[in-house]
C-alpha cells in the first residue's frame, strides 16, 4: 500500500544521463500520470531527478524513499514494473546481486555499506535544483549558525575540524582562512576551484551537479570568516551541467535572500559569479587559475608571496576546492569536533574518490580518511573485473603515482602515500590489472602533461619533452642502457626546480613506476619485451587452440579483420594483418588470446 | 627605512634589506649566479628559465628556490654551488641546449656546466629560442605588445597573434636586441626592414642621413601627440645648439 509520501529518486548524474536516465525519469513520470498517481492529493508520489548516486557503472539507478528500494541498470521500459512495485514485491531483476545474494536496500549493498557520507550526503538524494529540498535536510543551518558567530569563532570551528584542503595539497583550511582574515586589505575574495582536470576524476563535478547549495553555503561561510564580499566559482570548461546547476542554485540563493546585499537579513553581503575554466589542466593550479580569472593567460607565477596575501587582482584571496567547501556546512552545523571524529590522526573527516578502471564496481565513493586501498578496491569496488590479478592503482592523476599490491594495506590519507613517492591527490583512482604496462602508463601521463602544462618554465616543458621521447623509445623497443637513470635525473630536477606544482609533481608517475616496477622497464630495455603484452611494437598475439571455444567475440572485436574462423571453430590470427591492438584479448572470455614477445 | 638582515651566501656574510631579491644581494657581493630570463631593464621577472636555482636553508629546512625572484624575508644560509644545485643546474642547462641546438651560447654554457650523460636527449630541430620571454617583456614595456607566448606545453612559442603580421609591431628591433640567443630573425635592405613577417620602410635623418629606425618606430617613439621628427637625436641637438649660437650672436 502506498502510504503517503513516496519519492522516486532517478539518478540524473552525468554517468546515468549517458545511459539514458532522463528517458527513465520521463517514462516513470508518464506511468504515474497514466495511473493518476501523480495527481492523487491523498498521496504524495513524485519523481525526483537527483545527482550522482555513486555506483555509476550499475546505472541508471532508481531508488524509492522512504522505503529505500534501490534498482540498478534501469531502462525506460521498466517503468511500469517499477511503478507496480511501489506497493508489493520489488522487481527482482533490477536489484543488485553479488555472489548469489540480492540486495534490496542501498546500505546493504557492500558498495555503499562501508561509505561515510558528509560531502555527498545529499548528492543522489535531493533534487539539486530545489533549494527547499536542500534546506529540508539541514541545508543553510551551518550558515545560520555562522551568522551568530565572529569570524574568529568560525575559523576556530574549522580549525577544530582538522579539515585539510581536498584539492590535493592538504593545506589546513582553517589556517588558510586565519591568514587571509589577518590582512586588512579590501576587497578580499573567496574562490572555489572547480576545475577538476585530472583524467578520470569526477568528484567535484558530481558534487557541484548533485548538491550545488552545499558548495555555495561553504563559500558564504568562508566569506564571512575572512571578510570577503565577492566570490568566484571557477568551473571546468567541459562541465556544462555543473555550471548550469551552480548558476541556478546561485539564482535561487539570491531569490531566497541568502546571497546579495543582506545575507539572511544580516548586514553581511556576498556576490557570487561563475567563471568558465581556461580548458587546460594547468588552469587548476592556484596562480594560473587567478591569472585566468583576471583575463590573462593561464600561467602560474612564482609563489613566494602567497595568494592569501596577494591573490586575485593582488588582493587577499582564499582559494578552496569544491569538496573542501562542501564540507564546511556540516562542520559549522554539527561542530568541528564531530567532523574530526572520523579519519586519522593527521587527516580528519572523509574523502571522496572517483574509482575507475579494471574494478568491478566503478563510481563515486566517500570514505573516512585512512581507509585502505584494499578496502576501496576489494570491499567497495568488488575486486578486479574477471577476478584477474591486481597490478597497480594510480592515484592523484598526472601528479600522482602508481601503487603496487604490497602497499594496498596502507591507509589513504594526505601523508602516508607521500612517504612512498605517491600521493592521494584530489581523489581520482584508476585500478589496473596485470594487462596494464607500467611504462606505457607513465608515458600516457607524460604525454598528457606535454599538452596540458603551460610550457612556461624549462624543467617542466623540456623535461616532459625528453621524458616523452625516452619513454616512447622504451615502449617501442629503442630503449637504451642508462635510460632509467636519465629519467630519474630529469625527474629529480623537475621535482626541485619547476616553477609550479604541476612540474614539481609531473615526474611522479614515472618515478613511482620505476620504483615499484623497475623490472618491467628493464624487460623493455634489455630484452625488448613488454611483459604485460601491451606495447604493440614488442608484442605479438596468438590464439590458443585448446582454449578457444569459437565464440567469435575476438573476431568481432578486431578492427583489422585479422582473425578468421567460423562459429564453434578454432580462431586464428593472421600475423600480417594484426596491428597488435589487444582488442581480442580484452574481448575473449576464455583467456584464449595469448601474447608473447615479438621477435625483432 | 626597511628592516636590515644579515644572510650568508656560500660562506660570505651579506647585509640586505628585508624583501630584497636574493640574486640582487648575491651580485652586489660579488657572488655569481647564472641568469637567463632576468634583465635589469624590467622590474618583474618571469622566473621561467630556472637556471638561477640555489639552495636556501631557513630554520633548519633546506629548499631549492630561484634567486632572481626569491625575496629575503628572514635570516638564512644560501648555497649556490652545492652538489644538488650543480647537478640540477646542469640538467636544466642540458635541457636548454637541446631545446635550442642552434644557439651557440647555449652550447657553450652547457659545456661550461661540465657534466655528462646527456647524449641521449633529443634536439628540437633548428630551434634557437629558449622561451625566456624577454622579447615579450621588451615589447610590452614599449607599449606595443605585438608579440606574446602562444600555445602551451611543449608547443609553446613566441609569436604574433595567429602568426599574422602584427598591426602593433613598429619594427623597432627591441625584441631581437634583448634576445639572449639571437633567435629573432630580421632582414634589412637599403630601404626596408622585415621582422615578424612584416615589412617596414626605414627612416633616415634628413640632416646626416643616418638610420633612425623604421618610420613606424620613429613615430611610436615620438608619442601620439608629438610631431614626428625628421632628424636624428644627434642632429636635433646640434641644430638646437646652432640656433642658440645664432640667437646669442645677435644679442
Ligand atoms: C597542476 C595543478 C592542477 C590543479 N588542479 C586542481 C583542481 O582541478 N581542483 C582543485 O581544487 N585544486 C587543484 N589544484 C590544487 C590548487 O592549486 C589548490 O591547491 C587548491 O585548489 C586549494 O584548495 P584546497 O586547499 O581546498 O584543496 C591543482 C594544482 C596543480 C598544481
Ligand atoms: S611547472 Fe609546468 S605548468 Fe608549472 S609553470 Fe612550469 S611549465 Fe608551467
Ligand atoms: S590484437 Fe587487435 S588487430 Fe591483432 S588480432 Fe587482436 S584485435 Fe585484431
Ligand atoms: S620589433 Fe615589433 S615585436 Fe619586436 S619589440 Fe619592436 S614592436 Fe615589439
Ligand atoms: S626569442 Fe629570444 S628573447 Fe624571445 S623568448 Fe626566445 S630566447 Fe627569449
Ligand atoms: S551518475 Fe548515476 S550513479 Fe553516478
Ligand atoms: S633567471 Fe631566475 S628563473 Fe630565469
Amino acid at each position: 500500500m502506498i502510504n503517503g509520501t513516496e519519492r522516486i529518486l532517478v539518478c540524473c548524474g552525468t554517468g546515468c544521463i549517458a545511459n539514458g536516465a532522463l528517458g527513465v525519469a520521463d517514462a516513470i513520470q508518464k506511468e504515474l500520470d497514466a495511473r493518476g498517481l501523480a495527481d492523487d492529493v491523498k498521496l504524495d508520489v513524485s519523481v525526483v531527478r537527483t545527482g550522482c548516486s555513486g555506483e555509476c557503472e550499475q546505472g541508471p539507478i532508481v531508488r524509492f524513499m522512504p522505503r529505500d528500494l534501490m534498482y540498478y541498470r534501469v531502462k525506460a521500459n521498466d517503468a511500469a514494473a517499477i511503478v507496480d512495485s511501489l506497493e508489493g514485491e520489488p522487481v527482482q531483476k533490477l536489484l543488485f546481486k553479488k555472489d548469489g545474494q540480492t540486495y534490496e536496500h542501498m546500505d546493504d549493498n557492500p558498495f555503499y555499506a562501508l561509505q561515510h557520507k558528509v560531502v555527498l550526503k545529499d548528492v543522489g538524494v535531493i533534487d539539486p535544483l530545489d533549494i527547499n529540498e536542500y534546506i529540508a535536510r539541514g541545508g543553510y543551518e551551518g550558515l545560520k549558525k555562522a551568522l551568530t558567530m565572529t569570524p574568529d569563532e568560525i575559523i576556530t570551528e574549522v580549525e577544530k575540524s582538522g579539515l585539510r584542503g581536498k584539492g590535493g595539497a592538504g593545506f589546513p583550511t582553517g589556517r588558510k582562512w586565519r591568514t587571509a582574515a589577518g590582512y586588512d586589505v579590501f576587497p578580499k575574495y573567496i574562490v572555489c576551484n572547480g576545475d577538476e582536470g585530472d583524467p578520470g576524476a569526477f568528484m567535484d563535478g558530481s558534487t557541484m551537479e548533485g548538491s550545488p547549495h552545499a558548495v555555495i553555503e561553504g563559500m558564504i561561510i568562508g566569506a564571512l570568516a575572512i571578510g570577503a564580499e565577492e566570490g568566484v566559482l571557477y568551473i571546468r570548461d567541459e562541465y556544462a551541467l555543473a555550471r548550469d546547476h551552480i548558476q541556478r542554485a546561485i539564482d535561487a540563493a539570491y531569490e531566497a535572500g541568502i546571497l546579495g546585499d543582506s545575507i539572511m537579513g544580516s548586514d553581511h553581503k556576498l556576490d557570487l559569479s561563475i567563471v568558465r575554466g581556461g580548458g587546460a589542466f594547468v588552469c587548476g593550479e592556484s596562480t594560473a587559475l587567478m591569472a585566468s580569472i583576471e583575463g590573462r593567460v593561464g600561467e602560474p607565477r612564482a609563489k613566494y608571496i602567497r595568494s592569501v596575501q596577494r591573490g586575485l587582482f593582488d588582493h587577499p584571496t582564499v582559494l578552496n576546492n569544491v569538496e573542501s567547501l562542501a564540507s564546511i556546512p556540516t562542520i559549522l552545523r554539527d561542530g568541528g569536533e564531530a567532523y574530526a571524529q572520523v579519519g586519522t590522526e593527521r587527516s580528519k573527516g572523509t574523502k571522496v574518490f572517483a574509482m575507475v578502471g579494471k574494478v568491478k564496481h566503478t563510481g563515486l565513493v566517500e570514505v573516512p580518511m585512512g581507509t585502505t586501498l584494499r578496502t576501496l578496491i576489494y570491499d567497495i569496488g568488488g575486486g578486479i573485473i574477471d577476478d584477474r590479478p591486481f597490478k597497480a592503482i594510480q592515484t592523484g592523476g598526472p601528479s600522482g603515482g602508481c601503487i603496487p599490491e604490497e602497499l594496498l594495506d596502507l591507509p589513504v590519507d594526505f601523508d602516508t602515500l607521500v612517504e612512498y613517492g605517491a600521493m592521494m591527490g584530489s581523489g581520482g583512482m584508476i585500478v589496473m590489472d596485470d594487462r596494464s604496462c607500467m611504462v606505457e602508463v607513465a608515458r600516457y601521463y607524460v604525454d598528457f602533461l606535454c599538452e596540458e602544462s603551460c610550457g612556461k618554465c624549462t624543467p617542466c616543458r623540456e623535461g616532459l619533452r625528453q621524458m616523452r621521447a625516452i619513454l616512447t623509445d622504451i615502449c617501442e623497443g629503442r630503449g637504451k642502457h642508462g635510460d632509467i637513470e636519465l629519467l630519474e635525473r630529469i625527474g629529480r630536477t623537475m621535482q626541485d626546480a619547476s616553477l609550479c606544482a604541476l612540474g614539481r609533481t609531473a615526474p611522479n608517475p614515472v618515478m613511482t613506476t620505476i620504483k615499484f616496477f623497475r623490472d618491467e622497464y628493464e624487460a623493455h630495455i634489455e630484452r625488448k619485451e613488454c611483459p604485460a603484452g601491451v606495447c604493440a611494437k614488442l608484442t605479438q598475439f596468438a590464439i590458443d587452440p585448446e582454449a578457444c571455444t569459437g565464440c567469435t567475440m575476438c573476431s568481432r572485436a578486431c578492427p583489422a579483420g585479422a582473425i578468421s574462423g567460423g562459429r564453434k571453430e578454432t580462431h586464428v590470427i593472421d600475423p600480417h594483418l594484426c596491428i597488435a591492438c589487444g582488442s581480442c584479448r580484452e574481448a575473449c572470455r576464455f583467456n584464449a588470446v595469448l601474447t608473447e614477445r615479438r621477435p625483432a | 627605512m626597511n628592516e636590515m638582515l644579515t644572510i650568508t651566501i656560500d660562506g660570505v656574510e651579506c647585509t640586505c634589506q628585508k624583501g630584497e631579491y636574493l640574486y640582487d644581494v648575491a651580485t652586489r657581493n660579488g657572488i655569481w649566479i647564472p641568469v637567463l630570463c632576468r634583465s635589469d631593464a624590467f622590474d618583474d621577472h618571469r622566473a621561467c628559465c630556472r637556471i638561477c636555482i640555489v639552495e636556501v636553508e631557513e630554520r633548519g629546512r633546506r629548499k631549492v628556490v630561484t634567486a632572481c625572484v626569491y625575496p629575503i624575508e628572514q635570516e638564512c644560509t644560501v648555497y649556490t654551488k652545492s652538489e644538488k644545485i650543480l647537478e640540477e643546474r646542469a640538467v636544466i642547462m642540458a635541457l636548454l641546449a637541446h631545446r635550442a641546438p642552434d644557439s651557440e651560447r647555449m652550447a657553450e654554457m652547457n659545456k661550461f656546466m661540465g657534466r655528462s650523460g646527456f647524449d641521449r636527449l633529443i634536439s628540437v630541430d633548428g630551434e634557437k629560442c629558449i622561451l625566456c620571454g624577454l622579447c615579450v617583456q621588451a615589447c610590452n614595456s614599449l607599449g606595443t605588445g605585438a608579440i606574446s607566448t602562444v600555445l602551451r606545453g611543449t608547443d609553446k612559442k613566441v609569436d604574433t597573434p595567429y602568426g599574422n603580421p602584427s598591426a602593433f609591431c613598429v619594427g623597432c628591433l627591441s625584441c631581437a636586441n634583448v634576445c639572449p640567443t639571437d633567435a629573432i630573425e630580421y632582414t634589412q635592405t637599403d630601404t626596408t626592414r622585415t621582422i615578424w613577417n612584416r615589412e617596414f620602410d626605414l627612416a633616415f635623418c634628413e640632416e646626416c642621413g643616418s638610420l633612425m629606425g623604421t618610420t613606424e618606430s620613429v613615430r611610436h617613439a615620438a608619442g601620439e601627440d608629438s610631431e614626428v621628427p625628421s632628424v636624428c637625436d644627434a642632429c636635433r641637438k646640434k641644430k638646437l645648439a646652432d640656433e642658440m649660437m645664432q640667437t646669442y650672436r645677435y644679442v
